[in-house]
């Protein structure tokens, strides 16, 4: 048995374990604060109960680097356990409660700025108290300072808040009196508008007929040219038509093309539309111009139809085009399909024909259509005045209405918002706050909508709701919806601050916003005295005026 | 994944009458046509994205020869050796294989050259290459993939006899002479025996096939005479009598199928101009008397291969081995994903053996059982009733380029199957210690103060870990080696801040560099002309992967590989410190605009070699390039950590892989037992699956329970998709938190048998998590089994893989004594037996007759616990016997290979519990270190003995008496016996006494 002599080093690391122990005897085991002092002592026998009284083992068993009880109670100064917590006495600072995991880990715990966990040797972490204290101090006081401004401000927004929802309301009562007269002076004024129009309508009645003529003239070579553009059009849509019609009935199926597969795929798309929605192909008599012996129909009418059916035209040209212009892009040249390569042949004729249209098309923008020509006499003038008069007040009456009604909903949106306990967020509602980082601006307003901004706008949510009990955190949601992700939210977490504003934006999880928010809203409402000093000096800073826009 | 994803459909607009020219006009609808056409491509599944056998020309013409063996009655291979051509000298047999089918040609084909190589352990090398070929075939596989110039065998002892009478030369050989190869001339097929038992065979179903090169002139000159000559088409039928009489008769349709896209092959869009023409093999493997089959990795499939051919068979398509990056793949698929290992081994109660099929162009293999298997295996039971036929599994192998290259292990034991492979293909280069700790990963941490705040939260949370990992987002617009300024402004600081804690970072490097001329790596390789060519051998190949528009480094360049490795220097990868390591993704190569979202096959590597010749062996020429710089970076080498996602057998040389882009399902996890598995037996242990699924958000049951199933994967990293929510292990709050924090303290604390078994494969190959039926080869009952597993000799583990799940039933393997880890109750075996597994754990096991090392602290880190007290957990059997060892050295450095380590066996017998030093020999010499002199010194604080049968009385060492305090297991059983500070350290000899 050899084991005596190569144990050697073993025990002198034992000695030296239990020397330190000793070293302590009498006072405190290592790692226990004093304030559990009293839990630390042998009974009679020199025994020790574990702290769950699961155990009793020799006093001399506490701190002896082994985990005797099942709670790690027998260690608070050693690893042994790793459930515990080890108390860092920090003289020149606060001491602390580390997890005993980390003692003897090789790490200098910046909680622990005594060094006092690092023990073994393995490394030296210099106790920092002095310098983290002198820091903390500092640092304390200066929340501190922020606190009490916080506070004080925290209290005027309460006020505010309280007095705005009582002057909130009290407008809302005086607005819903003036209701019923706001909607009689509408009506009145709409009978007005309607008196005079007949009496312009009465007017027009016996000139109807030339009038109608001089603008079917008048309108004629607008008309022509649109009709011109329309049958073009649909001449291109047909070519189009009868290209991808060939195209999907003798392209080569088993050269696996994509690109022309995925053409016929679309062209499949749109045949199925078609049949749903037969209205999308204009009817054909459409195509004739019309004359001004037609009295069915005005010549602007028949001038803004013939745009219309132009334009639903062009749609389809422009999704028809596109299915060809993507295979003839993509296309495999070495298949040497005729069908396909018919159907590039025809899509590049297209393309270059367009252009020359746009010639035909003349001046490259949709025609203007003239104001009516006409000689006016004294009497029609006098009518259309007094019409356009009653126009006038009618809208005037409108939008008052309007407006009466958009501030009571305003008001009462206002009213029902939970503005927090004790109102305090009536301050802060409907104002918006923008963050700039290295690619966007990011803002949302209070209760109301978050969004991110670059080139574009993204919207990022709506206020939906509190989240928790604090009245700190808000969630805003039902966003833009995130390609492959969920609609875009963003999470809205407040801190006590001094003024309001955005600290932080991130975006932890794809489309899910992390906004971080500095405000006295959230700050601790401390009691006056505390702060009756500081309130009595002159400082102004930070202080919010009352918004009595509300 | 796919970039034409990431597109928003516009909302069409709508021109408004004013300000719009017909031209914007135009230009607005054509946006309302693009919705259109997206609509009608985004339901484009993945399934679609990669070929079937039947759409890969050489997988459809050999499969279309093997049904026409099928089919014909009296199938004879058409090859035969020449007998004056056979040769036997210093262990290589050679001789010339002729196709009698193609010896009627006015100009009869050259012929192939057989060469079969006995080597020195005990394995056989069976080669077939053209003898006059018009070009070279590729036969470069050989230089990356094994280890060393095998050795020729000259000093094997064997035997040669030979019966001119039936053609068949027989040779024994083997280190106990237990092997027997016989050698058939005509027809052609090779049987190995094993103590006389037919093992393993080699074209028994005359599948071999072999497509000669040829020049496309002639080929086109023959087909137009072969259309004048109908004498051509017919084929030579042996009728019953065994007369050969030649039968008129039309080709068939197999047989046309079998003169298919030869010159040129068609997939989707993709066009594979194949400049040398066919070139595909294929030969069927047999293994008799043996119905389980393994290996070929990786596969989302069972641990025993199903059948792909024959009545019932549960798949229809063939493995395929060919890397790819398949996005979102389905579990239970034979499908390829991102590695290939053409290794398959196949296990009996009698026998085992295994092939390498050392070829790294695209691979197929077809597994059949023999029909009479299902009775067979019951009549089996039947002891010394014989069977009219034993169950037999056949395979066959096809490969697109290159040589047949193949060897043949014939054990006897699984041991020495996984040391003759290993010493061939290499072993596991061991990692540095914190690499099997515990990994967070996430796409991605988005910023320095991200980074700080997840390091933060797990030292809040008490949960050890050792790795921080950074995605893709991290690089400056995806050029790796940059840093996304803005959001890491101080990547040294953050390193260090890290490393203050005892942790590590790994960044992600891919093998595309994107086409940027202002970007130094993209300018520099441009300059070296590093790049993989196009067809035409000039020009650089270019497609697209994350940074868009990228080109691939050809690390077949030995210029490429060395300035590929220069480029991890601290001064070069500006921002990097030794504490940052590397994770190489991408590498299969993943091309997403290349036909089946990789690179063509006829593109260039150095040296004029088509990709199609060295595709799966692509991934771990990056690999290897990326261990070799993170092991130059520093003076004195420390060892790197390399994490690949392709592999190929030899990986293991440079680091761990994983298993790629799993989903957060139940399924999943399930699966992710036999891939492991499998991936292990191949050569390949150290390996592991994405914690959490990477796609989709686990529920909080599945992450935990998927936590405690990592704990047992040999790599151990949580991953999670850029989609996903985020799911660090605090974020369900409890009991999840507490739950997952256990079961990575668990991992934590058997670190240092973890650390022992990497070494041990780091010897001899052996797998670290290893199937059932390695440790238990004589049970059949588990021979199929992949839903519990060993982790080493010692612990068994049963993943729990369905929601909901409170019970588990488990197969307690062998007579002894299995003890629950945590509480040491006591199972016994053997048979099936439910237990509970309640959330908080899953069952695991101690196997009686075993010792582990453990280290019982909880810690923040593995580093933190480098000088912990160790811990013996002493699990007697029933003869009160157990062993275990442990393998301890510095953790990071070389050191080690100079026998700058402790490997100590324990053993407890007759009462006694001794240390001995367990270095090899050849290692003893060495000096050791004052670091592993330290970890000498440190003591073990307690032992914990179980499986006693009385409680423990009294436990001495050197004759002073310790303290042992005994409870009964909680349901009987036995007793678990606690001795105290046993004042023994963990490096020296000791001899404990117990009664």
């Amino acid at each position: 048995m050899k084991a005596t002599s190569v144990c050697l080093p073993l025990f002198a690391t034992l000695a030296l374990s239990v020397a330190v122990a000793r070293a302590e005897a009498g006072q405190l085991p290592r790692g226990v604060a004093p304030s559990k002092a009293q839990l630390y002592t042998s009974d009679d026998s020199g025994r020790w109960k574990c702290l769950d009284g699961s155990k009793t083992i020799p006093f001399s068993a506490v701190n002896d680097d082994y985990c005797d009880c099942k709670d790690g109670s027998d260690e608070p100064g050693t690893s042994a356990c790793g459930t515990g917590y080890f108390h860092c006495t920090n003289v020149g600072h606060i001491g602390s409660d580390i997890k005993s995991s980390r003692v003897n880990d090789g790490v200098c715990d910046p909680e622990c700025c005594d060094g006092s966990d690092e023990y073994d040797g393995q490394i030296y972490c210099p106790n920092i108290c002095e310098e983290v204290g002198a820091k903390a101090k500092e640092e304390q006081k200066r929340v501190r300072v922020i606190q009490e401004q916080g506070s004080r401000l925290r209290k005027q927004y309460i006020e505010h808040g309280k007095s705005v929802k009582s002057k909130m309301q009290e407008e809302i009562a005086q607005l819903k009196g003036k209701t019923e007269q706001l909607l009689k002076d509408t009506n009145d004024a709409r009978d007005k508008l309607n008196e005079a129009s007949e009496e312009v309508e009465k007017y027009y009645e016996g000139t109807k007929k030339e009038r109608a003529a001089a603008r079917w003239t008048q309108l004629a070579p607008l008309i022509k040219e649109q009709t011109r553009r329309l049958k073009f059009a649909l001449y291109t849509k047909k070519k189009l038509f009868k290209t991808l019609k060939q195209l999907k009935d003798n392209y080569n199926k088993n050269y696996h093309d994509l690109a022309v597969k995925s053409a016929v795929a679309g062209f499949d798309d749109y045949l199925e539309t078609l049949d749903k929605d037969t209205d999308a192909d204009p009817p054909a008599a459409s195509v004739e111009e019309g004359t001004a012996d037609d009295t069915e129909i005005s010549a602007d009418d028949q001038f803004d139809k013939v745009t219309q059916d132009t334009n639903i035209v062009l749609r389809e040209i422009g999704s028809l085009f596109e299915l060809l212009a993507g295979m003839a892009e993509d296309y495999n040249i070495e298949y040497n399909d005729e069908a396909v390569l018919a159907a590039v042949t025809v899509t590049k004729d297209v393309e270059r024909n367009w252009d020359q249209i746009g010639l035909e098309f003349k001046d490259d923008t949709e025609l203007v259509v003239p104001e009516e020509e006409s000689d006016e006499t004294p009497e029609e003038k006098a009518l259309k005045e007094a019409s356009d008069k009653a126009q006038s007040d009618l809208n005037d009456a409108m939008a008052e209405e309007e407006r009466v009604k958009d501030r009571i909903e305003d008001l009462t949106r206002k009213l029902e918002t939970d503005l927090g306990s004790d109102e305090t967020f009536a301050q802060l509602l409907d104002q918006c706050f923008d963050y700039k980082d290295i690619e966007y601006t990011y803002s949302v307003c209070l209760f109301g909508d978050a969004n991110q901004r670059s080139q574009t706008t993204t919207f990022l949510g709506k206020f939906s709701t509190w989240v928790g009990d604090n009245y700190d955190t808000q969630l805003y949601s039902g966003g833009t919806k995130c390609w492959n992700g969920p609609d875009r939210s963003v999470k809205l977490v407040m801190s006590c601050g001094t003024e309001n504003k955005i600290l932080s934006v991130s975006e932890p999880e794809k489309c899910e916003y992390l906004f971080k928010l500095q405000t006295p809203a959230v700050c601790p409402i401390l009691p006056d005295d505390d702060i009756e000093k500081e309130a009595a000096a002159p400082e102004k800073k930070g202080n919010t005026k009352n918004h009595d826009e509300l | 994944m796919d970039s034409a994803r990431g597109l928003t459909p516009s909302s069409p607009a709508r021109p408004s009458r004013s300000n719009r020219s017909s031209r914007t006009i135009l230009r607005s609808v054509l946006a309302l046509g693009l919705v259109l056409a997206c609509a009608s491509t985004a339901s484009a599944v993945k399934r679609e994205d990669f070929k079937t056998c039947a759409q890969s020309g050489f997988c459809a013409r050999n499969r279309a020869y093997a049904d026409i063996a099928k089919e014909a009655p009296d199938w004879v291979s058409p090859f035969q050796l020449t007998p004056a051509s056979v040769r036997l000298r210093n262990g290589i047999f050679t001789a010339d294989l002729i196709n009698t089918h193609e010896s009627t040609n006015p100009s009869p084909r050259p012929p192939l050259a057989l060469e079969l190589h006995l080597l020195d352990n005990d394995a056989v090398r069976v080669r077939i290459n053209e003898r006059d070929a018009i070009l070279p075939r590729y036969d470069g596989v050989q230089e990356t993939v094994l280890v060393k110039p095998y050795g020729f065998a000259s000093d094997v002892t064997y035997e040669l006899s030979t019966d001119t009478a039936s053609g068949t030369t027989t040779i024994q050989y083997g280190s106990q002479n237990q092997n027997t190869v016989k050698i058939g001339s005509a027809p052609f097929k090779i049987e190995f025996l094993v103590n006389g038992v037919s093992t393993v065979l080699l074209n028994d179903e005359g599948l071999l096939r072999f497509e000669t090169l040829r020049r496309k002139e002639e080929e086109q000159k023959q087909s137009d005479d072969d259309s004048d000559d109908s004498d051509d088409s017919k084929l030579v039928d042996q009728d019953s009598e065994g007369e050969s009489s030649e039968i008129v008769i039309e080709k068939s349709e197999l047989e046309k199928k079998l003169e298919e896209n030869l010159w040129e092959e068609r997939f989707k869009e993709f066009t594979d101009s194949k400049p040398r023409g066919p070139e595909s093999f294929g030969m069927d493997i047999t293994f008799s008397g043996i119905n389980h089959v393994y290996g070929i990795p990786e596969h989302a499939t069972s641990l025993s291969l199903k059948a792909t051919r024959g009545p019932d068979a549960p798949y229809s398509e063939p493995y395929r081995l060919y890397n790819l990056d398949v996005f979102e793949y389905e579990a239970n698929n034979p499908m390829a994903l991102y590695g290939s290992v053409p290794f398959m081994l196949g296990h009996s109660k009698n026998s085992t053996a295994a092939v390498f099929w050392m070829n790294a162009a695209e691979t197929w293999i077809d597994v059949e059982k023999s029909a009479e298997d299902k009775s067979s295996g019951l009549l089996s039971w039947i002891k010394g009733k014989k069977t009219l036929s034993t169950p037999t599994t056949k395979t066959h192998w096809i490969s697109e380029s290159g040589v047949l290259d193949l060897f043949v292990f014939l054990g006897p034991t699984q041991r020495d199957i996984f040391r003759q492979y290993s010493s061939l293909v290499g072993t596991t280069v061991l990692p540095q210690s914190f690499a099997i700790a515990y990994h967070q990963c996430r796409w991605n941490y988005n910023t320095q103060q991200d980074v700080a705040e997840t390091d933060a939260g797990f030292d809040e949370h008490d949960i050890p870990y050792d790795v921080l990992w950074l995605d893709i987002e991290h690089t400056n617009g995806k050029r790796y080696f940059t840093w996304d300024e803005p959001k890491f402004p101080n990547p040294t600081d953050m390193q260090q801040s890290l490393a203050s804690r005892g942790r590590k970072m790994v960044t992600i490097v891919d093998p595309h560099i994107k086409m940027d001329s202002s970007f130094y790596v993209s300018k520099e390789g441009g300059e070296l002309d590093v790049y993989i060519k196009n067809k035409d051998g000039k020009s650089s190949f270019d497609g697209w992967c994350w940074p868009g528009n990228s080109q691939w480094i050809d690390f077949y360049n030995p210029k490429a590989r060395d300035w590929w490795a220069s480029q991890f220097s601290y001064d070069r990868y500006q921002g990097s410190t030794k504490s940052l390591f590397t994770w190489n993704d991408m590498n299969e190569p993943s091309v997403f605009n290349g036909p089946e979202i990789t690179i063509p096959k006829d593109t260039i590597h150095y040296g004029d070699v088509e990709h199609r010749n060295v595709h799966n062996l692509y991934g771990t020429m990056f690999h290897s390039a990326t261990a070799q710089g993170l092991t130059q970076r520093n003076e004195t080498q420390q060892r790197p950590f390399v994490l690949s996602r392709a592999f190929y057998a030899g990986t293991q040389r440079y680091g761990a892989i994983w298993t790629g882009d799993n989903m957060a399902t139940w399924e999943h996890l399930e699966y992710a037992s036999p891939m492991l598995l499998t991936i292990g037996l191949a050569g390949i242990p150290f390996s592991g699956a994405d914690v959490g699924g990477f796609f989709g958000n686990p529920d909080a049951e599945l992450l935990t329970r998927w936590y405690q199933a990592g704990v047992y994967y040999p790599f151990f990293r949580a991953h999670a998709h850029v989609d996903s929510k985020r799911r660090e292990p605090w974020l369900f709050g409890e009991p999840y938190t507490t739950q997952i924090r256990e079961a990575v303290r668990t991992r934590y604390a058997y670190l240092p048998f973890w650390y022992t078994l990497f070494y041990e494969t780091s010897v001899d190959g052996t797998p670290i998590i290893r199937p059932m039926f390695t440790e238990f080869p004589e049970d059949e009952a588990v021979f199929a089994m992949d839903d519990q597993y060993m982790v080493g000799n010692a612990l068994l583990v049963k993943p729990v893989s369905k929601p909901g799940v409170t019970r588990s039933t488990v197969y307690f393997a062998g007579s002894e004594k299995w003890f629950d880890i945590k509480d040491y109750s006591v199972e016994q075996g053997p048979g099936f037996k439910e237990v509970a597994s309640p959330a908080d754990k899953i069952p695991v096991y101690q196997r009686a007759g075993t010792i582990l090392p453990k280290r019982e602290r909880p810690r923040r880190s593995s580093k933190a616990m480098e000088n912990d007290p160790f811990t013996l957990v002493i699990a007697l059997d029933s003869e009160g016997k157990a062993t275990g060892r442990i393998y301890l050295d510095d953790g990071e450095t070389f050191s080690y290979e100079h026998g700058d380590f402790i490997l100590r066996e324990f053993e407890a017998t007759g009462g006694v519990l001794s240390s001995r030093d367990a270095r090899p020999a050849s290692k003893e010499v060495a000096k050791v270190s004052d670091f592993v002199q330290r970890i000498a010194a440190l003591r073990i604080e307690r032992l914990v003995f179980v499986g006693s049968k009385v409680a423990l009385k009294k436990v001495s060492v050197g004759g002073q008496e310790l303290p042992v305090e005994c409870v009964l297991a909680p349901n009987g059983g036995g007793h678990v016996c606690t001795v105290k500070e046993p004042r023994v350290t963990i490096g020296e000899d000791f001899e404990l006494l117990f009664e």
